[in-house]
């Protein structure tokens, strides 16, 4: 029966300050509604913190990542050996044989630094191999919030004023800082441009807390956002799933205390309530404006296409409920746990989600099979 | 399979065995037929684990003592015996010590009920008999194959209003349980309801002798315990022992029970959806909400219940009918019904944060239970609707008719996705299923629980899903 099962390889974890999220979204949902389909045999692809590669189907369970004895189970288990060979393949090396498995679809579910940013699709390119979610050039340009706003407001997609700056630039010299913040109006937000899950993100009113904020926000990476921040904020976010064809989440309004959605919000006080990610802490569908809905679910799609999404991706908005302008925040290419409690809210069961991505992903790898990437040329022959 | 030959010499496999007991409520046949089905020993507590009573930790205690002296004897042939064979004698005696445990942890066991626990059951059932002859109250026996508590709770419920009645918790409906609720009366109850539990020939006959019955109330016969019973005119003499025993005293028979109709006796008064006596229902309704209808006869009366489906019509008239018979105001009643809710387990109704409805009907586990249940969730039809369920246990020579008839009726309702554990039953339901043209969505899983982790993943908002059923770990 195993036999006719497509082996999914779910890779999680890696090296990431997002490494513990990775392994709540890969179970919750996606090996958990992978198992329940019933058609796949799932193959969960760990990356530990150091970077070792292990597979073991007894981590397609997450109790086996909380066992206090983690680290000692892991140091004993063998390690797993990647293979291209026309395709993907899984290899576990032993005395007399090795066992080899061919994946057949790999669902990436790392978030941030070598994972989310692009880096895990080049190597599932390179592999030829059909993945979820989007491809190599969006996760690459949604990873880096700069980059990001640059694209979408080169296709007049409104977003909030900014102004950014290296690490070596803040080392040499910080007199430029008072004339570029000088371009904003107050108060405003300090972000390091390649972090997700709200790491690091500080909200300053004068140039004391703008200085340390941009510390902080070094200490975690190379290249520092300041923007505005929004008054009379409402923020919202929408989840959208399609290669050409978009599905839209319902809008989610975040009901945080705090001033923005941060780290905790977002992964840790719903699951202490014991309701998963978000779950109190939203209201879903956001109770807004039909005209503010009517332009998130617009310049949801244009920045969705204007960055080349596929699969899934979330986008985030900051809306001024007075003046009624509704900004792009940032793209999130692989959003935490899917936001499967969205799509829930929409009529997408967890199960429907993960095979509806798992299509989009075959989809789009068959479509690209009809691309030429090589053609036959005498040029070497004619080097003497 | 080697892996499952070797459980039997792990560490666990003692408390295993004592677990096996414990959760066959120490009764030695359904132990047995346990034990020899087992492959895997390691997995035996799934379910439930090993709870530390006194009972239960005096065995497993005895069983390790048991294991010392098998492992003493060993060493001591191998060490002083001096005969050609004493390799393969001591080998063959730790060979053989799980299954010598397996049957001999039964001595102790009997040692104990005909020493201590008989002794005592002896003389709290006969202290709880005298009492309650003394006790001026009302006792109404419920007996039945299904649907006993059920009603115990609605006549609570209702009687309530107007009298101090009260009714033994949980299932305690064996002469032990209801002894030891009995010790704890006041004396100044005026209305006791017991349930009369039946799992072989004369159960009924004993709590009746201890209950002593003014009323009875018989809520059905069907397949459920027929593994034990065998026959069903067995189940349905057992059950009627409470009729025998009340002769020409009120009784209570749930007419549409076919098998518990057909031995009705003239005197009896027989209930239904439908009415009883001269009083009759109509506009009948219930939904996720409740149960509402109208009971025109001596007067007309608007009932809501908030019981889910309209077989809860008839236990609700039995209800009326013994309340009024006790001197309660219509008024009263009316109240009464009013405040019958779901009870734990029992098509009770829960909403998550994320919108999904769950019926938990995991302690409905008999054919008539389940086709109410069935009915119920084929009217809710403005959902998607999951049924889950591992089928019905004990039910004998009929597993094959019940389940199939399980099946044909999900089919006919209509039910868009059924769940279903893989073991030796639910293949019937999938037969009926198929015999129906079911156009639904079949979905298989291995056990239990997996199917529980994967219903949330597999439900969105505003479905309904019904959990049917639970199979304790001695079922596979």
């Amino acid at each position: 029966m195993n036999i006719m099962k497509k082996n999914v390889a779910v890779i999680f974890g890696g090296r990431s300050a997002e490494h513990d999220v990775s392994v709540i979204t890969a179970h919750t949902p996606i090996i958990q509604s992978l198992i329940s389909v019933g058609e796949f045999e799932v193959w969960p692809v760990y990356i530990s913190k150091d970077g070792s590669w292990y597979s073991d189907q007894t981590m397609n369970d997450i109790a086996y990542f909380k066992r206090e004895d983690f680290q000692t189970c892991l140091k004993r288990q063998k390690k797993v050996q990647i293979l291209f060979d026309d395709g993907l393949k899984l290899v576990w090396p032993g005395i007399l044989s090795k066992t080899i498995i061919h994946i057949n679809v790999v669902f990436p579910a790392m978030h941030g630094t070598f994972g989310e940013d692009g880096s895990l699709m080049g190597l599932l390119r390179m592999a030829n191999v059909p993945f979820v979610g989007c491809d190599l050039f969006a996760s690459a340009v949604a990873m880096d919030k700069v980059l990001t706003k640059q694209v979408i407001a080169a296709e007049g997609i409104p977003v909030v004023p900014y102004v950014w700056f290296l690490k070596s630039d803040w080392k040499k010299n910080r007199n430029f800082l008072p004339e570029k913040a000088a371009k904003l109006k107050w108060p405003l937000f300090v972000k390091p441009v390649h972090l997700g899950s709200s790491i690091a993100i500080s909200k300053v009113k004068d140039q004391t807390e703008l200085e340390n904020a941009i510390e902080v926000a070094f200490h975690y990476d190379d290249k520092v956002l300041v923007e505005e921040s929004v008054q009379n904020l409402i923020e919202v976010t929408l989840p959208i799933i399609g290669n050409e064809e978009l599905q839209l989440g319902a809008i989610e309004r975040p009901l945080n205390k705090t001033e923005f959605f941060d780290f905790s919000d977002k992964y840790l006080s719903g699951n202490k309530k014991g309701k998963g990610a978000n779950n109190m802490y939203s209201e879903i569908p956001a109770n807004i404006d039909a005209e503010f809905v009517k332009q998130v679910e617009n310049l949801g799609r244009r920045t969705y296409r204007a960055l080349g999404c596929s699969g899934i991706a979330r986008i985030d908005f900051l809306i001024e409920s007075v003046s009624k302008q509704v900004y792009v925040n940032e793209v999130n290419t692989l959003p935490g746990s899917l936001y499967h409690h969205n799509w829930k809210r929409v009529g997408v069961s967890g199960v429907e989600l993960v095979k509806r991505l798992i299509v989009l992903a075959e989809e789009r790898f068959k479509s690209r099979s009809g691309i030429t990437y090589v053609f036959d040329s005498d040029i070497l022959k004619k080097i003497s | 399979m080697i892996r499952n030959w070797l459980s039997r010499y792990s560490f666990r496999y003692p408390r295993a065995i004592v677990y096996m007991l414990q959760a066959s409520e120490y009764n030695l046949r359904d132990y047995f037929a346990w034990y020899h089905n087992v492959k895997n020993f390691a997995n035996v507590e799934q379910r439930k684990q090993f709870v530390k009573t006194a009972k239960g930790t005096l065995l497993l205690v005895i069983a390790w003592i048991f294991i010392f002296f098998i492992v003493c004897f060993s060493s001591l042939i191998l060490w002083f015996g001096t005969f050609p064979l004493k390799y393969i004698l001591a080998a063959i005696t730790l060979l053989v010590a799980p299954y010598l445990l397996a049957y001999g942890i039964t001595v102790p066991l009997f040692v104990i009920r005909i020493f201590i626990q008989l002794p005592v059951e002896y003389f709290l059932i006969k202290q709880a008999r005298r009492r309650l002859k003394n006790h001026k109250a009302v006792k109404i026996g419920v007996a039945g194959s299904f649907g006993k508590t059920t009603m115990r709770e609605i006549l609570r419920t209702v009687l309530a209003e107007g009298k101090n009645a009260v009714a033994p918790p949980h299932s305690y409906n064996t002469p032990l349980g209801i002894s030891q609720f009995v010790k704890k009366l006041s004396g100044r109850e005026e209305v006791l309801i017991f349930e009369l539990g039946e799992y072989y020939p004369g159960d009924v006959r004993k709590l009746c002798n201890l209950v002593q019955p003014d009323i009875g109330v018989i809520t059905g016969i069907n397949e459920a315990h027929l593994q034990k019973f065998k026959e069903l005119g067995r189940t349905a003499k057992t059950i009627y022992e409470l009729a025998d025993y009340l002769q020409g005293k009120p009784i209570y028979v749930n007419g549409e029970s076919e098998i518990a109709l057909e031995n009705a006796r003239p005197g009896h008064t027989i209930y239904s959806r439908k009415g009883i006596e001269n009083w009759k229902v109509k506009n009948e309704k219930s939904d996720l909400n409740g149960t509402l209808f109208t009971l025109t006869g001596n007067g007309e009366l608007s009932l809501k219940s908030g019981l889910l489906g309209l077989h809860q019509i008839g236990p609700l008239l039995v209800a009326f009918h013994i309340s009024s018979a006790l001197g309660l105001s219509h008024e009263q009643i009316k109240k009464g019904i009013e405040k019958t809710r779901p009870f734990e387990h029992r098509l009770e109704p829960k909403i998550d944060g994320t919108g999904v409805i769950t019926l938990d009907d995991t302690y409905n586990g008999n054919p008539d239970g389940v086709k109410a249940a069935v009915e119920f969730l084929g009217s809710l039809k403005a959902h998607r609707r999951f049924y889950v369920t591992p089928g019905l246990v004990e039910m004998g020579s009929h597993t094959e008719k019940v389940h199939r008839d399980i099946g044909r009726n999900l089919a006919r309702a209509c039910i868009e996705k059924v769940v279903l554990i893989k073991n030796s039953v639910t293949h019937y339901i999938e037969q009926g299923l198929k015999e129906e043209k079911y156009g639904g969505e079949i979905l298989w899983f291995d056990n239990a629980l997996v199917a529980f982790a994967a219903l949330p993943y597999l439900t969105v908002k505003g479905d309904i899903v019904l959990l049917q059923n639970d199979w304790p770990d001695q079922y596979q």
